[in-house]
């Protein structure tokens, strides 16, 4: 039975010879892109905000510019249906903007339109657009990076 | 400053899970200490987190970092007086030959890689939006996740369902950081790879009977690349690899119960199979199959009691979280239908294509090389055994695969399918390291004679 321990030796390691050959260009790519660092807190998120709206340290700066909308009111937050950046950017913003509420709206189109027409004015601080345009009447614009807008919502006197 | 708070929120864990364990292993003669480090690291996020979840309900701040503190260094405590009492000793087992020394040291440089590598990555979408989110906004709150955030219906992408093993063994670290650093808390996803892969080694070890197997296995354990090079692997903070390795301890010592029937082997069980569902929701699933796969083995040795009562605190958690989540008003995610038999009819015409992703996934070798080949070989083995240990333990990687793709009958994204393609590869991952310990078994049993069920 000596014949059967080899062969079964000989079955093991081709197998595993083989899963090393087809694995190790795939891990060694793994272990090889990047550089560590930096050590900072928004270590993540800012990476990704970097990448979509090219503005270093965006948690910060966004979350500022959201502060700067007041306490109340929620967060109308548009993204554009089937695109995995826009709705991954609006996640983003909405993990930023905690603790404020906020919702958001994925809207079929490049342009937001008829979608603003339902928002009450009074409950809402701001709406952002990710990745989708506002429509062009709208004014009070601030641009936050390359796609991402804010439109404070101005509040009517009591 | 930071990385000192760092290391007492780890210290303080493992010392917490090394209590634990070492008050389960100190009723034998011998602890083994690199064992009793694996549980430790594993059993301590699982009590952390379950700490800060059930302290935190009742205070927050400073005053809950240092109850969960006091309440680690007591189980710390209890674990030595255990050991002390039981006048068992601390046995580290040395490699016996060139070869297992070799195999060992490179395990050894694999974890230290995986600890390096995992801090050149960002967290990935999972990891950043469904479970940092949970450890950040506690940390804002003060230890406790706010009711709004449960409630928030803007915020249901992401998940306030999922339980909180790691989200607050992520909120410990920021704790004691004094701030949400989304690079340091990264550490804690390659220290479960680092208790993974030698509590692997030694489980093969034990049930094998052969070291070097174990270590070889260990070994080989980082060439899928699922594992630590795509979603879900070790360096972008999912729970997949944490989950996974809870699964294997669970399946582990539930093989060695049944063999021994020595308690402490259904009493780590016992601990690892609560986790499950603590971990993520699919933990459900996996102590689901343990409640089936553990009945018949209990009734075949006659040790039903034991293994009920083993399952109990799982059971607890499994129903305290759902009523927690019924108090806090839950919002409804929405990814699957709620399962019922014309949700069930409606949809069963995917099943053809489901079969098919499941296959094309497992053949997918960017994702899996072939790793998934070498599995199905040895589960071949282990039905060719006729052994009830080895059968059971193919069941422990076949149903889990099975049920997590019939799940997809009852999605409900507009896209089933990229439902499917999307998460399962993930799902995967879970019952990957028993797939390992089933190789490891199948590797080892050359020359040993098949017994009759």
């Amino acid at each position: 039975m000596r014949w059967r321990f080899y062969l079964h030796l000989g079955l093991w390691s081709a197998l595993f010879v083989v899963l090393i050959w087809i694995s190790a260009p795939i891990v060694g790519s793994a272990v090889m892109e990047n550089r560590v660092g930096p050590a900072e807190t928004n270590r993540s998120i800012d990476s990704y905000l970097s990448v979509l709206t090219k503005v270093d340290r965006a948690s910060d700066k966004f979350s500022d510019a959201f502060q700067g909308l007041g306490k109340e009111g929620r967060l109308i937050i548009f993204t554009r249906d089937g695109n995995p950046q826009s709705e991954f950017l609006g996640m983003i913003m909405a993990y930023i903007s905690w603790p404020r509420e906020v919702q958001l709206i994925k809207v079929p189109g490049d342009t937001v339109d008829k979608e603003l027409v339902d928002i009450k004015p009074g409950m809402v601080a701001g709406v952002l657009f990710c990745s989708v345009n506002p429509p062009p009447w709208l004014e009070n614009r601030v641009k936050l990076g390359s796609r991402i807008i804010l439109v404070p919502v101005t509040r009517a006197s009591p | 400053m930071i990385v000192v708070g760092l290391l007492a929120a780890l210290v303080i864990i493992f010392l917490a899970g090394f209590g634990v364990a070492l008050s389960i292993l100190a009723r034998g003669d011998r602890v083994n200490p690199v064992e009793c480090a694996c549980l430790g690291w594993l059993f301590g996020c699982g009590t952390v987190s379950l700490l800060l979840w059930i302290c935190g309900m009742f205070c927050s701040g400073l005053v809950l970092q240092m109850i969960v503190a006091v309440c680690c260094l007591a189980l710390a405590i209890f674990g030595w007086r255990t050991k002390r009492i039981a006048n068992s000793r601390f046995d580290l087992p040395k490699p016996a030959n060139i070869i297992e020394w070799i195999l060992g040291s490179i395990v050894v440089l694999e974890i230290a890689a995986l600890i390096f590598v995992s801090f050149k990555h960002t967290l990935g979408w999972d990891g950043l939006l469904n479970w940092e989110i949970k450890a950040r906004y506690a940390f804002l709150s003060g230890g406790s996740i706010p009711a709004a955030y449960y409630s928030s219906a803007g915020r249901v992408f992401s998940h306030p369902e999922y339980p909180l093993t790691i989200p607050f063994t992520e909120l410990w670290l920021y704790l004691w950081m004094g701030e949400s650093n989304q690079f340091w808390v990264k550490i804690i996803f390659p220290l479960f790879y680092a208790a993974c892969a030698p509590l692997l080694a030694l489980l093969v070890f034990r049930l094998s009977g052969k070291r070097w197997v174990g270590l070889l296995i260990a070994a080989l354990l980082p060439f899928v690349p699922s594992a630590v090079a795509n979603p879900g692997s070790v360096v972008v903070g999912y729970v997949d690899i944490p989950l996974s390795a809870y699964y294997l301890a669970a399946v582990g010592y539930l093989l060695l119960w049944f063999r021994t029937g020595d308690l402490r082997f259904i009493m780590v069980f016992g601990a690892a199979s609560a986790f499950l569902p603590w971990t993520k929701t699919e933990g459900i699933i996996l102590w689901g199959v343990f409640v089936f796969i553990g009945f018949i083995l209990s009734l075949a040795k006659q040790r039903l009691r034991q293994f009920l009562v083993s399952i109990v605190p799982g059971t607890i958690l499994i129903i305290a979280w759902r009523i927690y989540l019924r108090l806090v008003h839950m919002w409804p995610h929405s990814d699957f239908e709620s399962p019922g038999f014309d949700a069930i009819r409606h949809n069963l015409g995917r099943l053809g294509n489901i079969f098919g992703i499941l296959f094309a996934e497992l053949t997918e070798r960017a994702h899996w090389s072939i790793f998934w080949f070498i599995a199905v070989i040895a589960l071949i083995y282990l039905f060719a055994s006729r052994k009830l240990e080895k059968i059971a333990l193919a069941l422990t990687i076949i149903i889990p695969a099975v049920v997590y793709s019939l799940i997809y009958i009852l999605s409900s994204w507009p896209s089933w399918t990229a439902h499917m393609t999307s998460s399962f590869p993930r799902l995967l991952l879970h019952v990957m390291p028993p797939a390992w310990l089933a190789i490891g078994l199948a590797l080892s049993q050359a020359r040993r004679e098949a017994q009759p069920l």
